[in-house]
């Protein structure tokens, strides 16, 4: 290589399914083709949209709309039930697709959206844009799913793009064209802005993002603050944020419970988490790793759902201090009064047991206790199920052991 | 069609042919270039400077060729603005070609008549710098009815521009393909490329006299049925090869025809402008050729 990589101008494909779970569930079911499609927890009360088609949304259906709401404007649309499962697995086809092209690939979750890094992969595989038709190609031949590709030298600048061809197209913003290209765009279509940070540059009448970019940092920092920078570099079409490869450190354990019947029960609530701690602090052991970060994703009966999480340095793989952090991250992901359909429970942040024993002998004579009785579990429950034994609020014998 | 200053026209050879019955000297300028410049691989072949980046990359071609096959238009839709602020930074004397959208030749929808539109309205500011406009044709476009009509209605969707067809399905080398385009004055590109069979053949056949198009694709008979670009277009022509083509199909061409391209689309490792740089060295020492 001639330069340094750090200087070589970067080419980030972003391909975006529009109506991801839509175009999903059509390949599935081709009577569902052009008629308008509303994804949606169809038992639930006070059920939101999860996703709806085109013709859906041309009929001013939004996602998060309660579902009364949008079965009112849209009469004539189909009703189904959500089947993230199954929008996972489409995912991990369209991802085994992007593999040939770069091992820099970043995916969201059953969402349809994917970043490749395909800087420096010319001699390979061709110019980017070939290889974002190409992909586009397979996709579509091989998957049935027409995504939308855009290229340029960012994440943020390839957003923008496919932003601007939603439903399908292709967009090329030549690199040293990026503040012209997004300066007449509506500020609206800037990624990573808040609500409230949308309302105040209305207040201000910055309705372009050009307009944002022709004011300089000291004039951000006022009503911006520590916000001022990302504001200045972003409406220039600046953005260093890699493409994060989901390498061995991105792997996670996670686990999850639906509930037969949907529950505020705090003590129900607690006794899942606790089981799935349990079910998450025995794999962690076998693999001989510990997970440096807990996180709660709470389903609500609605469709909506919450994310928190909660973190330890030294990272752990026994069940007192994971069921610690899980409980915290459930404290802060349960906001709503909204009943609970399922909770996930995700340990991340992955890396090997250390070998290290502790500095002082009461300590160590407590972390010894601890491991002799998670070792004489695990022992059992290799041996007899996991539904075995369990401690504390663990409810071994009300949670299959399939559950996951 | 010359450049609007003083300054010379690189790899711009004016071939002149001995006067005919009007007594006359014939002249047929000829203009090398390659298809697509905007390649990162001809910064590391060495062709671009250490360095250089996107926005340099077409001044830096200007100093070397007289003429650019715009290829990104087949991948996306022209669109006028980022056109025109190309036009404006790119080199006086430099002139375009621009490949018809995919949209409207690979993956035909119902919808072409807009695209076509569209299409006319992104490549505005080309104007007067438009050498012709590029309608390549997939392989398995064949010459069923079916896709005769749609090329006669694609053509008078065109017909007040400057335009060439690619075929690169052998059932078109055919006398009435010719006769009718030569009634429409549109152009039949030549190509080179590997000698494979369905392939539409290397002809000298000149069908509009104001513009004879070629595109050399490389011979990479392997690479070709790869799938993969890199190994289709990796080819790299040797001096007696391009010396050879010259004589049995540029000079018959030149001589019926007022001004024709040359345009070399091997991009791998830059081999593209190597050899376009090497035909435009043989053209300019050709008895006949002279700038």
């Amino acid at each position: 290589m001639s330069r340094d990589f750090g200087l070589r101008e970067r080419a980030v494909l972003h391909f975006n399914v529009a109506d991801f779970a839509v175009a999903v569930e059509r390949i599935s079911d081709s009577s569902l083709h052009r008629r308008p499609l509303i994804i949606a927890p169809l038992q639930a009360a006070r059920a939101v949209v999860y996703d709806m088609s085109e013709e859906a949304y041309g009929d001013g259906v939004r996602k998060g709309m309660p579902l009364k709401q949008a079965t009112r404007i849209c009469r004539r649309a189909a009703l189904l039930a959500p089947r993230v499962d199954l929008y996972r697995k489409a995912m991990q086809a369209f991802f085994k697709e992007l593999q040939g092209y770069s091992p820099l690939i970043e995916c969201g979750q059953a969402d349809g959206h994917f970043f490749v890094d395909v800087t420096g992969t010319h001699r390979l595989y061709g110019p980017a844009p070939d290889v974002g038709w190409r992909v586009r190609r397979h996709v579509r031949t091989r998957l049935g799913i027409n995504p939308i590709w855009t290229l340029g030298t960012s994440k943020l600048v390839s957003k923008v793009a496919s932003r601007l061809v939603k439903p399908v197209g292709e967009y090329i913003v030549t690199a040293g064209e990026e503040a012209l290209f997004l300066a007449p765009l509506p500020i609206q279509l800037l990624p990573g802005l808040s609500g409230q940070e949308l309302q105040k540059l209305q207040e201000f009448r910055l309705t372009t993002i050009g307009a944002l970019a022709g004011l300089n940092r000291q004039q951000l920092m006022v009503p911006f603050g520590s916000r001022c920078d990302y504001l200045h570099a972003a409406s220039r079409g600046v953005d260093d944020s890699r493409v994060c490869r989901p390498a061995a450190d991105a792997k996670s354990i996670d686990y999850e419970h639906s509930f037969a019947d949907d529950t505020n029960d705090q003590g129900q609530l607690e006794g899942v988490v606790a089981t799935l701690v349990g079910r998450a602090a025995f794999t962690l052991r076998a693999q001989r790793q510990v997970a440096r970060r807990v996180g709660i994703w709470l389903r609500y009966s609605d469709g909506g759902f919450v994310v928190r999480q909660a973190s330890c340095r030294t990272g752990t793989s026994g069940d007192v201090l994971l069921r610690q952090l899980a409980f915290t991250a459930l404290q802060r992901a349960w906001i709503r009064r909204t009943r609970i359909r399922s909770c996930r429970l995700v340990c991340d942040r992955l890396q090997p047991r250390s070998p290290q024993l502790p500095l002082f002998p009461e300590e160590e004579s407590r972390q010894l206790r601890q491991e002799k009785v998670s070792g004489a579990m695990d022992v059992l429950r290799r041996r007899f199920g996991h539904g075995v034994i369990g401690v504390g609020r663990q409810m071994p014998a009300k949670i299959p052991s399939g559950m996951h | 069609m010359e450049s609007g200053n003083n300054q010379p026209c690189p790899a711009k050879v004016e071939l002149s042919f001995a006067p005919g019955t009007t007594g006359l000297v014939r002249r047929c300028p000829v203009y090398v270039g390659t298809c697509g410049y905007s390649y990162t691989e001809w910064v590391d072949s060495g062709f671009y400077p250490e360095g250089t980046r996107s926005t340099e990359m077409l001044g830096l071609y200007g100093r070397c060729f007289s003429v650019v096959e715009l290829n990104y238009t087949w991948y996306q839709m022209a669109r006028a603005e980022p056109l025109a602020r190309m036009v404006d930074k790119a080199p006086a004397h430099l002139l375009f070609a621009a490949k018809l959208t995919r949209t409207m030749t690979h993956e035909r929808d119902d919808n072409w008549r807009q695209q076509l539109q569209l299409y006319r309205q992104g490549i505005a500011p080309l104007k007067k710098r438009l050498v012709a406009i590029l309608i390549q044709l997939p392989p398995d476009f064949d010459r069923s009815l079916a896709h005769r009509s749609y090329l006669a209605a694609l053509l008078d969707g065109l017909h007040d521009l400057p335009v060439a067809v690619e075929f690169r399905h052998r059932s078109w080398a055919v006398d009435p393909v010719f006769a009718e385009l030569q009634r429409r004055r549109v152009t039949l590109v030549a190509v080179d490329e590997p000698s494979l069979p369905g392939l539409f053949p290397s002809l000298d056949v000149v069908t509009n006299p104001g513009l004879f198009y070629v595109r050399f694709h490389g011979r990479n008979k392997e690479g070709w049925q790869s799938g993969n670009m890199q190994k289709k277009f990796n080819y790299d022509y040797a001096e007696e090869e391009l010396r050879a083509w010259c004589e049995q199909y540029l000079l018959p061409m030149a001589g019926r025809a007022d001004r024709g391209i040359l345009l070399f689309n091997n991009h791998v490792r830059a081999q593209a402008p190597r050899n376009g740089r090497t035909l435009a060295t043989i053209l300019a020492g050709l008895p006949r050729g002279g700038c």
